[in-house]
């Protein structure tokens, strides 16, 4: 193979890859691309632009996103690495470890539809809160999951010296084991904000239509043949996370299933 | 003290992740057996013995069977392909980065780009329409809610694929793959006996339990089915679905029999790759 | 006396891994203690530093039962195997970790510090993250981090374990000094003959929870399950 093919077929694999990006990005500038056109026969910024006036409270679908997300990762994230620690010490961390996979490989939207009349009894369903929980049933166990394969012996050592140089339980943690963990729990966090930022099925359940996160929009639109707000809501959805990943793709990627 | 944060963290850890699962399981069985919901009519075995009887609940898990074998089979194939043969050069470069970008697109995102792609109306039809290939819309043929579930598949494997290329090159890497492959070379094996005796099977034995989670994700997939499906057969979150929101209220037990019988092959199926063998955490790959 | 330990029992699941066990240690000494593998001397240390509780038996520092004080204080420093510098700390920070705890006043942090990194002659390293250091570089400043904070008995776990025999050499001439600078009390375990006898003032043996203790080396030397005897007979034999 010559350096110039080379050069090409990797060009055409960085086409490939980011067509999509750019094909979403240019729906969502136009308001007219009808068939047979092959690129759109005006660019306009409108649609975004509505963004921030009306727009069918796209802007406010994008926080209450935002807010879902970041809470069920930041509440998931921080119980998973204090119950993580404890768990694995058990005998039976292999059954937990087990039973921690079965949540999330549900099938989300089955999921809630086995549990919706637990949600309607307890007054959890058509808000946030309850959207929150409903979510958090999916990504606690998953993080679990990921922390107790986490903590081994080094680390609890690590916390046994602290220990016995004079320091508390407390200062353990806050000097040394969620300094050291960093990186864990950010990867941690990024993968549960991002089940719930893609999360549609058990949302579209448990919130009744009534809580209207991105993805929930997305599909709105789709069905009312508006495609370009479709797709402004797209890139609503894609541009967190890809942002997350240009600054630190080691951290976000682990297993997102 | 340190009993008594285990156990908190033990029914901490039981009340949020199997108690709503067991809780959800018993339910779907007794509204299924006529016990429970606004269906309720005391025990009868006529909602399973309607959904077991039509060939309607068999074709549906058939057909999620065929999706996801064959997108995975797909995706499988190309990141494996690519891996192998492109792995060592790739931990640098603009490429390294932007690999990563697909991980950044929802299920449902991807099932809208596959309609804006391959629809009659879609970009590769206006393509072949302006190249004179087809002289009206409708001659373009149906890729999306097609009966082979071409558009399924298709939005299932640009998902997966990124996927398993990332998750492969970190196996690479970690399991110091390059050098083996010169080992192998030095003791005499060519290129395809290196991929058949050591890569390959390096590879797979590490990613084998991925294959079935993932198997279960795509079996379970609501989105891309939701958007991309035909009317029948469906895949099967969304056959159950349509019978939940159905307005005849003797189609809700026997939703709840699909349920029941799709939380136990997921129970079985994760029983039987754990009891083989344990899996694995690397986290730094 | 310093530390007295009274019928320490342990049992994990059934299996008893400290066996009624009972010595004394007075202030300023060391005592060795060698065992092999598996034989509880881990499990030991880990009680009398509080970090896991005994079954049975008292333990009394300076006179005072200290069985229900909690680990952290104890004022007992337990060092482990290899050196666990903290990692997202240097060389400094790592040393200067026991006095930062106490809120100590910066500048008086700054100078006891670098006081304790001179005695370590690990000037030069100051500012180094943990893993730019050598085996030996790493276990002085483990011991500079205990030092620091005065404890009243250290207690090493195989601390040489790791390190190839010359640094391991270098580092017992090292811990003899500085045990003596700072009138170190100390329980050093190891599974060394030699350094058993070199690191101790008196030497304990430990099988299958059992201690015994030799007050003098000579009665160390000819107890027949020690092993020293033997080691004897065979550089006799070699030389013959």
């Amino acid at each position: 193979m010559t350096l110039i093919t080379k050069k090409l077929i990797k060009s055409l694999g960085i086409f490939l890859i980011l067509f999509p990006f750019l094909f979403l990005l240019g729906l969502s500038f136009s308001t007219n691309w009808r068939f047979p056109s092959i690129l759109p026969l005006e660019i306009t910024p409108d649609n975004w632009l509505g963004l921030f006036s009306f727009s069918g409270n796209l802007f406010e679908s994008f926080i209450l996103s935002i807010v879902i997300s970041v809470s069920v990762g930041l509440l998931s994230t921080f119980t998973g690495f204090l119950a993580g620690k404890y768990i694995s010490e058990t005998i039976i961390r292999e059954k937990i470890i087990f039973l921690s996979y079965l949540p999330y490989t549900l099938s989300p939207v089955l999921y809630a539809a086995s549990i919706y009349y637990y949600f309607v009894y307890f007054n959890l369903t058509g808000n946030i809160i309850g959207v929150i929980v409903g979510q958090i049933l999916i990504t606690f166990p998953f993080s679990i999951n990921l922390f107790t394969g986490y903590w081994n012996s080094s680390i609890k050592n690590l916390e046994n010296l602290v220990l016995t140089l004079g320091g508390t339980k407390l200062q353990s943690y806050l000097k040394v084991l969620i300094p050291i963990s960093k990186r864990m729990l950010l990867i941690v966090f990024f993968q549960t904000f991002i089940i719930s930022w893609f999360e549609y099925g058990l949302t579209t359940i448990i919130g009744v239509g009534k809580i209207q996160t991105l993805t929930i929009r997305v599909y709105q639109f789709i069905n009312e043949a508006n495609y370009y707000y479709a797709a402004l809501s797209s890139c609503l959805l894609i541009i967190p996370p890809a942002f997350l990943l240009w600054f630190n793709k080691k951290y976000v990627f682990r297993k997102i299933i | 003290m340190k009993n008594k944060s285990q156990s908190f963290w033990l029914s901490l850890f039981f009340a949020v992740s199997v108690l709503p699962v067991v809780a959800g399981f018993v339910y779907a069985l007794l509204y299924s057996f006529g016990l429970a919901g606004v269906y309720e009519i005391g025990f009868t075995l006529k909602n399973w013995a309607a959904i077991l009887s039509s060939p309607e609940i068999i074709n549906s898990f058939l057909f999620s069977f065929y999706i996801a074998v064959v997108s995975i089979s797909i995706a499988l194939f190309v990141a494996l392909w690519f891996v192998i043969n492109y792995g060592a050069h790739f931990d640098k470069g603009i490429l390294s980065y932007v690999i990563y970008f697909p991980l950044s697109i929802p299920a449902i995102v991807a099932a809208f780009f596959i309609i804006q792609l391959l629809s009659k109306s879609g970009l590769i039809s206006r393509i072949f329409f302006n190249l004179n290939l087809i002289d009206n819309i409708n001659s373009f043929p149906d890729l999306v809610n097609d009966n082979l579930g071409i558009g399924i598949i298709l939005a299932h494997t640009l998902l997966a694929i990124p996927f398993f290329i990332i998750f492969l090159l970190g196996l690479y890497h970690s399991q110091n793959l390059e050098n083996l492959k010169q080992l192998s070379f030095t003791l005499g094996a060519d290129k395809k006996q290196t991929t058949k005796r050591v890569l390959l099977p390096i590879l797979l034995n590490k990613v084998y339990p991925t294959i079935i989670l993932y198997f279960i994700f795509v079996l379970s997939s609501y989105e891309i089915p939701l958007l991309l499906g035909q009317q029948y057969p469906q895949m099967v979150s969304v056959f159950a679905v349509r019978k939940l929101q159905r307005f005849d209220l003797a189609d809700i037990p026997q939703a709840y029999v699909i349920i029941s019988v799709y939380v136990l092959i997921v129970i079985v199926s994760l029983f039987i790759l754990f009891r083989k063998r344990k899996l694995e955490y690397d986290f730094d790959n | 006396m310093l530390l007295e330990c009274k019928n320490i029992s342990k049992a994990f699941k059934s299996e008893n891994v400290l066996n009624n066990l009972s010595f004394y240690l007075e202030e300023h000494k060391t005592l060795s203690i060698l065992g092999k593998s598996g034989c509880g001397k881990t499990t030991l240390l880990k009680i009398i530093s509080g970090i896991i509780q005994t079954d049975n038996g008292d333990i009394y520092l300076r006179g005072n039962r200290i069985n229900d004080i909690p680990v952290n204080k104890r004022n007992i420093v337990y060092l482990y195997q290899e050196p666990l510098l903290f990692p997202h700390l240097n060389v400094f920070e790592n040393i200067a970790f026991s006095l930062r705890l106490k809120k100590i006043d910066d500048q008086l942090v700054r100078t006891k510090t670098d006081e304790m990194i001179e005695h370590l002659e690990l000037t030069e390293q100051k500012v180094k993250m943990p893993h730019q250091l050598s085996g030996g570089q790493k276990q002085r400043a483990a011991f500079g981090r205990a030092l620091i904070i005065n404890p009243v008995l250290l207690l090493l776990d195989e601390p040489f374990g790791n390190l190839d025999s010359s640094t391991r050499e270098s580092m017992q001439n090292f811990y003899s000094k500085i045990a003596n600078e700072y009138k170190i009390t100390s329980i050093f375990v190891t599974h060394d003959l030699k350094e058993a006898i070199i690191m101790g003032d008196k030497i304990g043996l430990m099988e299958k929870g059992k201690l015994t203790i030799f007050n003098y080396v000579d009665d160390f030397i000819n107890h027949p399950d020690t092993g020293v005897s033997k080691e004897i007979d065979f550089w006799k034999k070699l030389r013959n």
